[in-house]
């Protein structure tokens, strides 16, 4: 289990910083409109940045039961 | 776009410190630093992080990417002059979306701040009747239009003045500490965010920090126009301080009381928009 989610968060890390650089890209050479440059960011922003998180958090720990009342 | 979207973001978080700070002051104490929220952003990110045993595992991570990917899209249509009813509806969403973190968790604390934040929807998106008086003087819902239009006829703040408390109640519902913050209630812990901790609240703090720009810049190109960067930044600030003046001199409110507040004030907009519209369409 320890790692596994990190390594998933390295992988789509990279896919949604790539889909972002290659969305903007595309559109500053007018290749795509702007709102599919638009769509493919809302996409793949909020990926980049919680990927990101994940694959840089301290540690990865067990799920475990919260709190649920007396 | 993106290093916008990324500034944005920073720049939200910062409003979110300063109105931390100002909260403070006005309270006697220090108060944290204004960079704080940013802080917050980053310390989460670092934290141990899981998912709880109780969780609906997909739903639970799935959720936060929903959050940070309707405000990315509320952020476009807002850099764009798009559609009023967009940005509102992305807003609608979002009272779903903390309905979800809430249930998501399977703790009884996430779900009382899901259900609440349901309640406050009934009263809060009423609210939105300010956008019918809009449409009545500006004949458009493009954000783009009604700048052109304030150009020419001057600021909406001054020709409809209710509509603008109204949307004022709407930004006043959405801060942190305020009198109707019912969903994130102490005695709920921290509402429907309880169980999203390490790199998920980084997350919804990121949603958190886009969410403020949007909605506080939306206000000021509603109300008063198009401004230049810098006083936008300034009136940004000064809206935010002005909603902190009033989060921090006003107790909670019951969810009741939250509620019955809101719906009054519902009731008086639409009576105001009935009387706009039969005063202003020939």
């Amino acid at each position: 289990m320890t790692g596994r989610m990190k390594q998933i968060a390295g992988k789509l890390l990279a896919g949604g910083v790539t889909a972002c650089g290659l969305a903007f890209a595309l559109n500053w050479y007018s290749w795509i409109p702007f709102w599919a440059f638009a769509a493919g960011v809302v996409l793949a922003f909020p990926l980049a940045v919680l990927s990101l998180f994940l694959w840089w958090m301290a540690d990865e720990g067990e799920g475990d039961i919260p709190f649920i009342g007396y | 776009m993106i290093p916008e979207l990324v500034l944005a973001t920073l720049f939200g978080l910062l409003l979110l410190g300063i109105h931390r700070k100002v909260i403070a002051r006005i309270q006697r104490r220090p108060g944290p630093p204004v960079w704080q929220e940013i802080l917050h952003a980053a310390k989460f990110s670092f934290k141990t992080t899981w998912i709880p045993a109780t969780a609906s595992g997909a739903l639970f991570a799935g959720i936060v990417l929903v959050a940070i990917g309707i405000w990315t899209a509320a952020f476009f249509v807002m850099m764009t002059g798009g559609s009023l009813l967009v940005i509102f509806g992305i807003y609608m969403l979002h009272k779903i979306v903390e309905h979800a973190f809430g249930l998501s968790s399977g703790s009884p604390y996430g779900k009382f701040g899901g259900v609440r934040s349901v309640i406050s929807a009934a009263s809060e998106i009423p609210l939105f009747v300010s956008v019918a008086v809009i449409a009545i003087f500006t004949g458009s819902l493009a954000l783009s239009d009604i700048i052109a239009w304030q150009q020419v006829h001057g600021p909406l703040f001054i020709t409809a003045f209710p509509a603008a408390i109204a949307m004022y109640i709407v930004l006043l519902s959405k801060m942190p500490f305020g009198p109707f913050s019912i969903v994130e209630a102490k005695e709920l812990v921290s509402g429907y965010k309880t169980e999203h901790f390490g790199a998920w609240r980084a997350g919804l703090e990121v949603c958190n920090g886009l969410k403020s720009t949007v909605l506080i810049a939306t206000f000021i190109l509603v109300f008063v126009g198009q401004l230049p960067l810098l006083w936008m930044v300034v009136s940004m600030i000064a809206v935010t301080v002005s909603l902190s003046f009033a989060c921090a001199i006003t107790p909670m409110l019951s969810p009741f009381d939250s509620v019955t507040i809101q719906s009054l004030v519902t009731g008086v907009m639409l009576l105001y928009a009935g009387i706009v519209y039969l005063g202003v369409t020939p």
